[in-house]
């Protein structure tokens, strides 16, 4: 009897009927908040009460000192477990309910699935005001359509990292191009075979590529979705990462298995094309290449036209059922805008901003050590203002990267063309999208 | 079994009746009630679930509805090739390993039975020992193992030019075969030897006064006596088999797309379920359990046919 197994399995599956059971009636567990009685049109003098669901480290400390600031809002901030790891079911399962916190930390990548689930509140009468505050991609990324349902709180632009010394050593140019990052490639594997240039790229990484070279993988036309995980333009961005494969540049570890943080540190795999936060990932598991990495900017298919992509992010977004839709977005602001409190989320989760003012922030301009000396935001500073700001989430982010993943992970492998996992993602989601009644534009 | 126990303890005494079924009933109540809750209202809420299928308009940016529509699912299940052909996979995967698996299992047993055996408690439990390493983390270490990147067999190999795919297409199957064989040999192997153990000393003893060998002994008289627990042993392995999901979910990441998010009926499920189409998920689930139900019994059936023990 595999008992032991079936047990492990049979307890994924009660937790999954679960799931499923809270999704579909609303027989949550999750306890009852209290819901502040006083819509807030009414001028009555009892502050309004809302509650905050979030993870990042520091958050109590800016839901303190917004308390301070003002007497108009209360928020009562309770911690919750990231969204991946339960987060985001949490909230779902709590809007089914009727009994969700008013405000939820919610990624960029999930705010659109999140809205076909129904589960979030348009602010845009209260938020379109504050707009200009926020660096231009990053407000696009808390809108589908007109709708506006939260506010954008941190950014993750891209730039390259990469082993300063192994360049040196081998005497080649940081690549500024996508053309030159080829052939830097080349020259470090013809200088040793060992040295691969990156590594393989999966879902949200990777749709950062797509992101930047102007290839959307989803866009909405009047009251229908477009699908262009494989279009021409993503193709391209595709085949180019094929042609790195087949020329054996790439290494096979992926991204945060024990083997990548290894070639990071020993110098076999050369470069890393990600988020501003990878500087953290880099530092804290990749210890042996400390003094050895930089930052420089993302390489670019039109050096005239610089863009450059992004890769996580989130937003304090106003769940289904907020009664009070405008103290939400008053503290949502507050958290996203306020300098002092923003200095504190740096510090205590780096965090970086979304607001155009505290890119800024003092915060910002350290020399850091692991690099070196080098003051890397001010690489990432102006990366930021140069993410391409035309960039849509489709509505089941989930099916599409499973998907997507299944092909690439080949394609990086050698087992597959990258190009075709593009394809079967495309046509898994709209046909997934199309069975469940939703408009999709040929 | 269960449902056994409270018509013994009442038809002995006819005369307590009433008080024996209420302390039956009492002592029955904490199983009844996790069986109830926790077995079959999720198994009911499942088959429920999946007669209903969502429905979106526009772009879907509101909450779905849930539509009554009882074939969708199934008919889309049975013409999906991803699910079908990872109810391909898992059977392949049983007709191979179980076998083996059982065959492993019942030589050690034999072999820790047999009378010239020496220090029998240090192999029944270093074989048993496998079992009590958790799947998951079994698995995590024979990713290490296998992983093209780390693997400290193949670094042993290179330098007389070999490298072995652990988890290449071909072979990352047999590759899982291989950790799932590792887990659980042991484990059948202990209910095959208490089953030896079980056997009278005197038909040995017989058997070996009319001279027969100890080869014969064993084909001939040990094998088919602890023919149940072989069945029952078979039986749960291919009811693991069908569940089989830790292994390739822990090598997935490390397998270079060999292993994609549909290796297995469960993986399938499970990515159904991110993919937030519970009803379908729920489909394919009620369909795996169906035909594993089928399978046990049809083994039954036929191991049992013209037997009596």
């Amino acid at each position: 009897m595999k008992s032991l197994k079936r047990w492990g399995i049979a307890t994924a599956g009660a937790l999954a009927a679960t799931l499923a059971l809270t999704a579909c009636g609303g027989a949550s567990g999750a306890p009852v908040e209290s819901q502040a009685p006083a819509p807030s049109s009414s001028e009555a003098a009892a502050p309004a009460e809302l509650t905050f669901w979030g993870w990042a480290p520091g958050y109590a400390d800016s839901v303190k000192a917004f308390n301070a600031s003002q007497s108009d809002v209360v928020v009562k901030y309770e911690e919750i477990q990231p969204g991946s790891r339960g987060g985001y079911e949490k909230m779902l399962n709590a809007v089914q309910a009727g009994n969700a916190a008013c405000l939820g930390q919610v990624g960029y990548e999930t705010l659109t699935s999140f809205a076909a689930q129904g589960a979030l509140e348009d602010v845009s009468q209260y938020a379109n005001a504050n707009q200009g505050e926020y660096v231009e991609f990053a407000w696009n990324s808390v809108k589908v359509g007109d709708k506006v349902f939260g506010a954008p709180v941190d950014t993750g632009p891209m730039a390259m990292y990469y082993n300063k010394e192994l360049f040196e050593k081998h005497n080649i140019e940081v690549p500024s191009t996508w053309d030159e990052y080829k052939a830097a490639a080349e020259k470090l594997k013809a200088a040793d075979p060992k040295i691969k240039i990156s590594s393989p790229y999966a879902n949200y990484d990777y749709a950062g590529m797509s992101w930047q070279a102007g290839a959307p993988w989803f866009g909405i036309e009047g009251d229908s979705w477009k699908v262009s995980v494989d279009s021409d333009e993503n193709k391209k961005v595709a085949e180019y990462w094929q042609s790195l494969v087949d020329a054996g540049t790439i290494s096979k570890a992926p991204m945060y298995d024990p083997a990548w943080f290894k070639g990071l540190g020993d110098g076999s795999i050369a470069t890393l094309v990600g988020a501003v936060w990878q500087a953290g990932v880099i530092k804290g598991d990749a210890a042996d290449g400390a003094g050895k990495w930089a930052v420089a900017p993302m390489p670019q298919w039109d050096a005239a036209n610089p863009s450059v992509g992004n890769v996580g992010g989130s937003a304090t977004a106003v769940l289904k059922g907020c009664e009070t839709p405008e103290a939400a977005w008053k503290f949502a602001n507050f958290l996203s805008t306020d300098a002092d409190s923003y200095g504190n989320l740096i510090e205590k989760a780096a965090l970086y901003p979304a607001a155009k003012a505290l890119l800024d922030l003092p915060q910002l301009a350290k020399e850091d050590k692991y690099f070196s000396g080098q003051k890397i935001f001010d690489v990432f500073k102006e990366e930021a203002l140069r993410v391409n700001s035309d960039w849509t989430w489709g509505p089941n982010m989930p099916l599409t990267t499973t998907k997507l993943d299944d092909g690439l992970n080949k394609g990086w492998a050698g087992n597959g063309k990258l190009v075709d996992a593009l394809v079967e993602a495309n046509t898994a989601t709209v046909e997934n999208m199309k069975s469940q009644g939703i408009n999709v534009a040929d | 079994m269960s449902v056994v126990t409270p018509t013994r303890a009442t038809i002995p005494k006819p005369r307590g009746n009433g008080r024996q079924a209420r302390t039956a009933a009492l002592l029955l109540a904490p199983f009844a009630v996790i069986f109830l809750g926790m077995y079959l209202a999720p198994l009911c809420f499942a088959v429920y679930r999946s007669l209903f299928v969502l429905k979106r308009d526009g772009l879907g940016l509101t909450a779905p509805t849930l539509v009554f529509d009882p074939f969708t699912n199934y008919l889309k299940a049975f013409t999906d090739p991803v699910f079908i052909e990872s109810l391909g996979r898992v059977l392949l995967f049983g007709v191979v390993q179980v076998p083996i698996m059982l065959a492993l299992a019942t030589g050690l047993a034999l072999l820790i039975d047999s009378r010239s055996a020496r220090a029998k408690g240090f192999f029944r439990l270093t074989s048993f020992l496998p079992y009590a390493v958790p799947g998951v983390i079994a698995a995590l270490m024979w990713s290490f193992l296998y992983s093209g990147t780390s693997s400290p067999i193949n670094a042993l190999l290179a330098p007389l030019g070999i490298e072995i795919p652990f988890l290449g297409e071909d072979m990352v199957l047999w590759s899982v075969a291989n950790i799932v064989t590792w887990g659980w040999t042991g484990y059948n192997m202990i209910i095959i030897y208490a089953a030896l153990q079980s056997i009278p000393g005197e038909i040995l003893e017989a058997a070996k006064i009319d001279g027969a060998s100890a080869w014969n002994i064993a084909w001939n008289i040990k094998i088919p006596m602890v023919r149940p627990a072989l069945i029952l042993t078979a039986v749960f392995s291919i009811i693991g088999t069908a569940q089989l999901y830790n292994e390739p979910k822990v090598l997935q990441s490390v397998s270079g797309g060999s292993i994609d998010s549909a290796f297995t009926p469960l993986m399938a499920a499970q990515a159904a379920t991110a993919a937030q189409n519970y009803p379908y998920a729920a489909a394919t689930s009620v369909i795996l359990a169906v035909l594993v139900g089928i399978l046990s019994i049809t083994f039954f059936k036929i191991t049992n046919r013209g037997s009596d023990a």
